[in-house]
C-alpha cells in the first residue's frame, strides 16, 4: 500500500504536468488565436462558454472543428445547447432588455435571423477580431454598420431528390415538382424559406421584382401545393428521405449530404432557375460579463481560423469564409459548393434587409396559401 | 412537585409550547379564515396568470416595427384586424374549432363503453386491466406517442406493412387532416374515461335492474336510465377534451406534416417565427375567448356536470 506522502506527491506531480501542459497549449493556441499579446492581461477564464447550436451533424461538426480545439488551446469547455434558433431568439431579446446575462455567449443563427438582432441592438460589435482580415467579402453583413455578426460559411438550397423517382434523369426545373407522379411525395421548409425566390423565376416573375411585386411566386406556390408537401424543419427532410416517404425536397444541402451519408439513395441538384444563396454566421448578444465577452470573442476569432473552417466545414459541406480551403472530396465541382463567379451566377441572393423587412410577410403568405 | 412532573411528561410539555405558540401566531378567533387562507396558494397562482394576460394584453395593442424589431409605443388595434380579416387565421380557427368538437364527439363514443365496462365489471382482474391500460399512456408523453404513431402509420411503418402483404401499395395515412383527429382522439381518450368513471360509478346499479324487471331492453336502459344520469359525467368529459383539443401544439406539428396547423401552432409561428409578439399575443387572447365563450355555452345548455359542485350538480 502507497504511504499517503507518496500518493499525495504522485497527485501533485500529476496535477503539475497537467497544468503545464495546459499552459503550453493555451499559449500555442492563444497565438492562433492572434491574442499572444493580450496573454499577459488576459481575462479571467469562464468554466465554460455556452454555444447555441443546431443539432444533428450541425452540432458534431462544430464540435469537431472549432469547440474540441478551442477547449484544447484555452481548457475552457464548450456546453452546445440545441434550443431552436427562434426560440433562443426571444429569450436573449428578454434577457437583454431586461439587462439580464443572457442564456448563451455565441449564438450560431442564420444571418436573416442575426440580423433581426442586430437591427434590435442586442448583438455585441465584432469589428475587432483579428481574424477578420483574412476573410473574404462573405463574412461581413450586408447593410449593417461593423460586424455585429460574422458570417462563417455560406449554403444553398437545393433541389434534393431521389434518383430512382426520376428514371429520365435529374430533375431540371422546379417545374419539375409539379409532376403528378410526385403528388405527397415532395418536401419544402414550413415556412417556405429557400423556395420563393426559385418560385419567383419558376412562375414567370423576376428576382428584380422581388419584394414589390412577388405575385409569380405565389401563383407558382399555390401550384405546388396542388401536390400535397409536406412541410418540415430540417430534421424532417432527412427523415423523410430515409423513411420512404419523399421523394424531392427544396432543402439544404447539408441535410441531402447527411441523408447520403447514412445510405439513402439521393442526389441534388442547382435548377435552371436558381437556387437560393444564404449565409449563417456567429454573434454574441449583449450583457456578459466582460471576461466572458472576451472570451466569446476568442471563440468566433478560432471559427475565422483555416484549419477550424476547414474541419467544421468539411463536416457540413459547405464552402466557408477563408481562401484556400479545400472542399470535401465528394462535393468538388459540386454546384451546391459554390467557389468560382460562374457557379455563382446560377444562384439567387437577395439583400439581408429586404429579405428581414418582408420575410414575416413572405411566411404569412406562404402559410396562408399551403394552410387553405 | 416530583410526582406532578413525572405524570406530565416531556414531550407534553413541549405539545403545550406548540400550542401556545400556535394560539399566538393564529388566534381561535381566526379560525373562519382558515379556508380563505388554504386557498391563498391558489388566489396566487391565478393572479399570476392574471398578470400574465394582461401582459399580454398590452403586447396585443403594440405592432412589430421590422426596422428595429422592437414593439411600438403607441397603441393600436391593427393586430385584432389582421387576425379577425386575414384568411389564413380565419382557416386555422375553423380548422380547430371543428376539429375540437369531432374529437370530442369520437372520444365521449369511445370512452363511454370503456369506462361503463370498467366500473360495472364483476371481474376485479379485468377492471385491474382496464385501469393500467388507461393509466399507462400517462406516463407516455404526448410527443413520444406522436412519433410512435409515425412509426406504426409511416409510409414503411406496421400498419403499411401489413396491408403489403395483402397485395396493398403503401398509402399515406399520416400528414393529412384525419391523422390529426385520430392522434387527439387517442391522446384524451384516458381524459374522458377518468372524467365519465366518477359519474357512471355514481349510477346505482339496482336501477338498471329495476328497469329491466319492469321489461326495458338493454337500448331502452340505457337511453332512459343511464344516459341521463351520466350526462354530468359526459359534460365534464366534453369540457375538458374540448378545451384540451382547441388548444393543442404538439398533435398537429408532428401528424399534420405542417399543413394542418392548429390556432396554437400559429401562435408559435407568430412568438418564434417572425418575431411578432403582438400578433402572437393577439391570437392568444382571441384563443382564450373563444375558449371561454364555447365553455359558457356549454354550462348555459348542459350545466357545468362533474365540474360543477354542491346543488348546481343536477
Amino acid at each position: 500500500m502507497m504511504p499517503n506522502e507518496k500518493i499525495l506527491s504522485a497527485q501533485i506531480r500529476r496535477r503539475t504536468l497537467l497544468g503545464s501542459m495546459a499552459a503550453v497549449g493555451a499559449s500555442a493556441g492563444l497565438s492562433t488565436l492572434g491574442v499572444s499579446k493580450a496573454f499577459a492581461q488576459e481575462p479571467e477564464k469562464p468554466s465554460e462558454i455556452i454555444v447555441r447550436a443546431w443539432g444533428g451533424s450541425w452540432v458534431d461538426s462544430l464540435k469537431a472543428g472549432v469547440s474540441d480545439s478551442f477547449t484544447k488551446m484555452t481548457g475552457i469547455a464548450v456546453r452546445h445547447d440545441l434550443t431552436e434558433d427562434n426560440e433562443i431568439q426571444p429569450k436573449i431579446w428578454a434577457a437583454v432588455a431586461q439587462k439580464r446575462t443572457p442564456p448563451i455567449h455565441i449564438n450560431w443563427d442564420t444571418t436573416t435571423n442575426a440580423t433581426k438582432s442586430a437591427l434590435r441592438g442586442v448583438t455585441e460589435d465584432l469589428s475587432d477580431l483579428p481574424n477578420l482580415k483574412n476573410t473574404t467579402d462573405l463574412a461581413k453583413p450586408v447593410g449593417l454598420d461593423g460586424y455585429p455578426i460574422v458570417n462563417t460559411y455560406g449554403y444553398v438550397y437545393v433541389l434534393a431528390y431521389r434518383p430512382s423517382a426520376f428514371p429520365n434523369g435529374a430533375p431540371k426545373s422546379w417545374k419539375d415538382l409539379l409532376d403528378p407522379k410526385l403528388k405527397g411525395r415532395i418536401a419544402l421548409y414550413n415556412d417556405g424559406i429557400g423556395f420563393h425566390f426559385p418560385a419567383q423565376v419558376a412562375g414567370g416573375g423576376k428576382l428584380e421584382d422581388i419584394p414589390a411585386n412577388m405575385q409569380p411566386a405565389w401563383d407558382f406556390i399555390a401550384k405546388i401545393k396542388e401536390q400535397q408537401p409536406l412541410l418540415g424543419e430540417d430534421p424532417d427532410f432527412t427523415t423523410w428521405f430515409q423513411k420512404g416517404e419523399i421523394d424531392a425536397a427544396c432543402t439544404i444541402s447539408t441535410n441531402a449530404r447527411e441523408a447520403r451519408k447514412n445510405g439513402i439513395e439521393l442526389a441534388w441538384v442547382v435548377p435552371e432557375e436558381g437556387a437560393k444563396f444564404d449565409t449563417d454566421g456567429l454573434w454574441i448578444p449583449k450583457g456578459l460579463p466582460e471576461n466572458e465577452l472576451y472570451w466569446a470573442k476568442q471563440y468566433i476569432n478560432h471559427a475565422l481560423t483555416k484549419e477550424a473552417q476547414q474541419v467544421w466545414l468539411d463536416g457540413l459541406g459547405l464552402p466557408g469564409v477563408v481562401p484556400g480551403l479545400t472542399p470535401p472530396a465528394d462535393l468538388v465541382g459540386d454546384p451546391s459548393y459554390p467557389t468560382t463567379e460562374e457557379d455563382f451566377k446560377h444562384l439567387i441572393r437577395i439583400s439581408s434587409k429586404v429579405q428581414v423587412e418582408n420575410e414575416s410577410q413572405w411566411f404569412a403568405k406562404f402559410k396562408e396559401i399551403m394552410q387553405g | 412537585m416530583r410526582h406532578s412532573r413525572v405524570a406530565y411528561p416531556l414531550t407534553w410539555r413541549v405539545m403545550d409550547v406548540f400550542e401556545r405558540l400556535a394560539a399566538a401566531v393564529w388566534p381561535s378567533s381566526f379560525q373562519r379564515g382558515l379556508p380563505y387562507l388554504m386557498l391563498l396558494p391558489a388566489v396566487v397562482l391565478v393572479g399570476l396568470l392574471v398578470l400574465g394576460l394582461i401582459q399580454i394584453g398590452d403586447s396585443s395593442l403594440r405592432t412589430l416595427d421590422t426596422s428595429t424589431f422592437m414593439m411600438s409605443e403607441n397603441y393600436t388595434l391593427a393586430n385584432y384586424q389582421r387576425a379577425l380579416s386575414e384568411k389564413f387565421f380565419a382557416t386555422v380557427a375553423g380548422r380547430s374549432l371543428m376539429g375540437a368538437v369531432i374529437v370530442t364527439v369520437i372520444t365521449l363514443i369511445f370512452a363511454f363503453p370503456y369506462a361503463y365496462l370498467m366500473v360495472r365489471t364483476p371481474s376485479s382482474a379485468l377492471r385491474k386491466f382496464l385501469l393500467v391500460a388507461l393509466f399507462l399512456p400517462f406516463f407516455i408523453g404526448q410527443v413520444v406517442r406522436a412519433y410512435g404513431w409515425l412509426i406504426i402509420l409511416g409510409n414503411q411503418g406496421m400498419v403499411n406493412e401489413a396491408l403489403g402483404l395483402v397485395g396493398v401499395p403503401p398509402m399515406r395515412l399520416l400528414y393529412n387532416y384525419p391523422a390529426v383527429l385520430f392522434g387527439l382522439v387517442q391522446y384524451m381518450l384516458p381524459f374522458a374515461v377518468l372524467m365519465l368513471a366518477p359519474a357512471l360509478t355514481a349510477i346505482p346499479a339496482e336501477l338498471e335492474s329495476a328497469a329491466s324487471s319492469l321489461g326495458a331492453g338493454w337500448v331502452r336502459t340505457f337511453r332512459h336510465i343511464v344516459l341521463p344520469l351520466a350526462r354530468p359525467g359526459l359534460v365534464g368529459a366534453g369540457l375538458v377534451v374540448v378545451t384540451l383539443s382547441l388548444t393543442d401544439f404538439a398533435i398537429p406539428a408532428i401528424l399534420g406534416g405542417g399543413s394542418q396547423d392548429f390556432i396554437a401552432n400559429a401562435i408559435y409561428d407568430q412568438f418564434f417565427r417572425t418575431s411578432d409578439q403582438g400578433l402572437g399575443a393577439t391570437l392568444s387572447l382571441l384563443l382564450v375567448a373563444v375558449g371561454s365563450i364555447l365553455v359558457g355555452v356549454v354550462f348555459m345548455l348542459f350545466g357545468a356536470g362533474t365540474l360543477a359542485m354542491g346543488d348546481e350538480r343536477k
